[in-house]
């Protein structure tokens, strides 16, 4: 084989062409605007040396979105070659790459960033703290984060993407049946913003166990920061599981080790076990968040605090434990005995007492509360029945016997995004809404966002509840096509046009975007909702040391107590600022672990060992660097103050 | 940076309270790479294919200078917490010193292990027990590897800027990764050796 | 001399050794593998509560709850995760 062969792409299409020259051109055109508007210095001083968790989150946020519509544009491909009977759109295996990648970019290159953008920006205003316990840690998770979702993406034009779905198993995605360089792709892109995402859990569990304003005891504290405290510990347990395995499956591809194979004693199931004892507890590491979201929106939007502040904790602390003990029901037929499928999909039912508990409280604090309808409450709102047919539909595939009827079939696929569009996206997007102010000074549009909000909810709907049918009626998932004899033709199209206007609905988000910067007004204040929590004490946009004085705290909502009954909140005088340093080193790593990833994804082995070697030589260059941050005087502050009171009228 | 003298030096300004409790939910994370490790161990442990099974390539010696040098140096780097928090720095260091020595041997008899195990045929290729096997050990062994070189680093640094709060808060991070492994090798001197030679 | 060699440390130390030596009368001595399997869980799991507690300073600072629900937590899901994957890899299947 020619060494170049290698980049070549196994299955070329047009699209992928187009790709390549569409990434070709987006690349050109970047360079060639910052050299244009000299931007480097900007770009490099601002934003990829940054440690301020709030610009760290506003990176977060960008990637998601993009990730958001790469992963649709994947969808609407699947949407379009399904919706009519044996359509030649795509091919059979550029059907696989495509819902492939659409898993993998979605759960953890779309969901996961845009979790941790907001909180990244959120936690700490909430906790009132200056930053997160390591600032330049959190910026090498953002870094390292983004580096694997380039290297996933480049995987489509360089090589070939993976085809084994996003749950990889083997021996599908083992070297006999995967044989291009895709699922190595998947192994490496993943094990890096693996890696980010576990350096988070740790930074945001210490940032909220020791940075806490004086006064918010653990019982106190906002219940976004609360869902965001255990959905971290859960990073923590559960990331280094996908770590092993990860690393388990690159061996087997690479080195020509057994341990999911078929011969040589190699279990393949093993990987399926171990994907989902990691994967389990990634979906409540995904919907934990949202259910944060939607208590701090629902409450502030009913003019009420939230009902039941204690059971909600307990909910959340009973899920994050219970999240690891079910995870043999993505399993249950792959040929264990009914003993462990018994105990599963008790445990498995057992995890609905928590959410149903979640649900009656937003029920209650709706109850009676003078209801504001908002876009963000509109997405909460809307959340809580289709979600609950999520909820309910998960109930019949946790029933072990049943689930034979349903395991592999649309009606799964139906069931997942029930539970994770409205519990995920619809949260996120009613987070971006809701915080967009504190972001960066303007509200979006509600005329436009509500429109968004109909389209979007109703889109969904059309999208995702035919499946619900055709997978009783037998249509298997991950099919790249079907005979019109089957009967699933008119249903499919039907998705297929609910497909559309959800995306219509995103293209409004996007000029809403756009929309609001242009003509939104600026002169909103700092508290645009008349919000409870301390991320609307202080202004809009946040200064980079956010709380001039630290907030004193004695109730779980004592911003609002400040504003309705008076409570002085900051009490101390200004004092000099201590600030964590800029560094480029998390950027420049990350870099290094891009082309890391990439060498071992083609088994060059001379740049891997080099970029290793790197890679220690940073962290030790790390360990004898002297940086001891630097401080914002007193006067600087107070000027700063002075200009924000005088913006914010 | 403010520092509280009334605590010991690792312990004295904010940042180093954070530190330490950062690496203590790092270890959590790390308790659970090793159950991963563990889990599909015993999982591939009788699926030995065409290679040999745990008890005719585990040798009792090895492990047991492996398992005496590692207990050892696990002693001496709590020794030389001690004496850092009594202000003996040449004494830290040179228990520092020792427990890197002994470190360093373990390292030598695993490498002598693993060059052993490839010899008689028990390569990272030749099934589902080796396979896991190596990598069990391996990471283990990785983990001590850079071990060494943080260890270094750290005494480099003391001799340079003394004991510090930002010195003695590296040295005692570092002690509680190296006791770690010394636990990470309990369980394996246990359920990998001692378990399948029984 | 003998400040540089804390009592409480030493004794932990000899204390370790002991428990190493109890756990290899299951490699010397002849005993069913439910006897053997037993003390290897005892001797173990002591071990790293010695090496936590008094090698590790576990409980020494106003973070022992929050070390200690930490390292607990882990170690229950660690005991889930390999039990589980018995459960399902081998014992049942």
């Amino acid at each position: 084989m020619n060494y170049f062969d290698r980049f070549a792409i196994p299955n070329p299409s047009p699209a992928i062409y187009a790709a390549m020259v569409a990434i070709g051109l987006t690349v050109i055109a970047i360079v060639v605007g910052l050299t244009y508007f000299k931007k480097w210095g900007y770009i490099w001083r601002e934003w990829l040396t940054t440690v301020d968790h709030k610009r760290i989150g506003i990176m977060y946020l960008v990637s998601a979105l993009l990730m958001l519509f790469r992963g649709g544009v994947d969808a609407l491909m699947m949407r379009a070659q399904t919706a009519i009977p044996d359509n030649a759109l795509l091919d059979a295996q550029h059907y696989n790459e495509v819902f492939t990648t659409h898993g993998v970019v979605m759960i953890i290159f779309m969901a996961m960033p845009f979790i941790y953008a907001l909180m990244n920006f959120v936690v700490p205003l909430q906790i009132g703290a200056r930053d997160v316990a390591f600032p330049r840690l959190n910026a090498l998770s953002f870094w390292l984060f983004f580096m694997g979702a380039m290297l996933l993406n480049i995987s489509f034009v360089v090589g070939g993407s993976p085809d084994a779905g996003w749950t990889s198993y083997f021996p599908l995605a083992g070297n006999d049946f995967s044989q291009s360089v895709g699922t190595n792709y998947y192994m490496l892109s993943i094990q890096i913003a693996g890696i980010g995402t576990l350096i988070s859990g740790i930074n945001f569990i210490t940032t909220i166990l020791k940075m806490r304003a004086p006064g918010m005891k653990l019982m106190k504290m906002p219940m976004f920061t609360w869902t965001a405290f255990i959905t971290n510990a859960i990073v923590v347990f559960a990331f280094p599981v996908l770590t092993v395995t990860l690393l388990m499956g690159t061996m087997d591809r690479l080195f020509g080790a057994n341990f999911f194979t078929t011969t040589n004693g190699g279990m393949d199931m093993l990987w399926a076990n171990l994907f989902w004892i990691w994967g389990h507890p990634e979906v409540y590491i995904l919907i934990l968040p949202a259910f944060g979201i939607y208590s701090e929106i629902i409450s502030t939007f009913s003019r009420r605090n939230l009902y039941g502040y204690k059971s909600m904790v307990a909910s959340i602390v009973i899920i994050s434990f219970l999240s690891f003990l079910v995870w043999t029901h993505h399993f249950f037929t792959m040929g264990q005995g009914p003993l462990t499928n018994s105990i599963f999909a008790i445990t498995t039912m057992a995890i609905a007492v928590p959410t149903g508990i979640k649900i009656f409280n937003w029920l209650f604090t709706m109850w009676k509360g003078k209801i504001k309808f908002t876009v963000p409450m509109l997405y909460a709102v809307g959340f809580i029945p289709i979600f609950t047919i999520g909820g309910v539909t998960g109930v019949m595939l946790g029933m072990a016997s049943a689930d034979y009827q349903y395991h592999n079939t649309m009606f799964l696929v139906a069931h997942f995004h029930y539970t994770i569009i409205p519990g995920v996206v619809f949260a996120m997007l009613a987070g971006l809404t809701y915080w967009w102010p504190k972001m960066f000074g303007f509200k979006l549009s509600e005329r436009i966002g509500k429109w968004a909000f109909w389209f979007i909810a109703i889109g969904f709907n059309v999208t995702f509840f035919p499946m619900f049918f055709t997978g009783l009626n037998g249509q298997a998932r991950r099919m790249y096509t079907y005979s019109e004899a089957s009967g699933f033709g008119p249903l499919n199209l039907l998705s297929f046009g609910g497909a559309l206007v959800l995306a219509a609905g995103f293209a409004l988000i996007v000029y809403n975007v756009y929309y609001s910067t242009r003509y939104a007004s600026r002169n909103i204040g700092s508290d645009p909702w008349d919000a409870r929590t301390l991320e609307w004490a202080t202004h809009s946009p946040v200064p980079s040391y956010n709380f001039a004085t630290s907030p004193k705290v004695d109730s779980i909502e004592a911003f609002w107590d400040h504003k309705k009954n008076d409570y002085p909140l900051f009490k101390g005088e200004v004092e000099e600022i201590h600030m964590p340093n800029n560094s480029g080193i998390p950027f420049i790593m990350s870099c290094i672990f891009f082309v890391w990833g990439f060498s071992f994804v083609f088994s060059m082995w001379i740049p891997a060992i080099i970029t290793t070697i790197a890679i220690f030589v940073l962290m030790a260059y790390r360990s004898f660097e002297k940086d001891d941050g630097h401080h914002i005087s007193v006067k600087e502050i107070e000027e700063t103050e002075n200009k924000l009171r005088g913006g914010n009228k | 940076m403010k520092t509280d003298h009334s605590l010991p030096l690792e312990y004295s300004t904010e940042q180093n309270q954070l530190n330490i409790l950062g690496f203590w939910i790092f270890i959590g994370a790390e308790i659970m790479l090793f159950a991963t490790l563990f889990a599909t161990y015993f999982t591939l442990a009788n699926r030995t294919g065409t290679g040999p099974a745990g008890s005719e390539i585990f040798e009792i010696t090895p492990v047991l200078i492996e398992t005496f040098l590692l207990l050892t140096s696990s002693f001496t780097i709590g020794l030389a917490v001690h004496a850092m928090r009594i202000g003996k720095k040449n004494a830290m260091l040179t228990f520092f010193v020792i427990t890197l020595l002994l470190g360093l041997g373990f390292l030598g008899v695993e490498i002598y292990e693993f060059t052993h195990y490839v010899h008689i045929g028990a390569g990272l290729q030749t099934s589902a027990f080796t396979a896991v096997l190596l990598t069990t050990l391996g990471t283990h062994g990785a983990h001590v590897t850079l071990g060494l070189f943080w260890g270094l680093f750290i005494i480099l640094q003391v001799k340079k800027r003394g004991l510090t709060p930002g010195t003695a808060n590296k040295a005692f991070i570092f002690s509680l990764y190296w006791h770690f492994l010394d636990i990470v090798w309990i369980f394996i001197f246990s359920f990998v050796y001692l378990k399948g030679m029984m | 001399m003998s400040e540089l060699f804390p009592r409480k440390q030493v004794m932990s130390f000899v204390f370790s050794l002991i428990l190493t030596g109890v756990a290899l009368t299951v490699y010397f001595l002849d005993m069913s593998f439910a006897i053997g399997m037993t003390i290897l869980l005892i001797t173990a799991f002591v071990q790293a509560s010695v090496q936590l507690a008094v090698f590790m300073h576990a409980g020494e600072t106003k973070d022992k709850g929050s070390i200690y629900l930490n390292i607990y937590y882990a170690f229950a899901i660690a005991i889930v995760t390999v039990l589980g994957t018995l459960l399902i890899m081998i014992w049942d299947m």
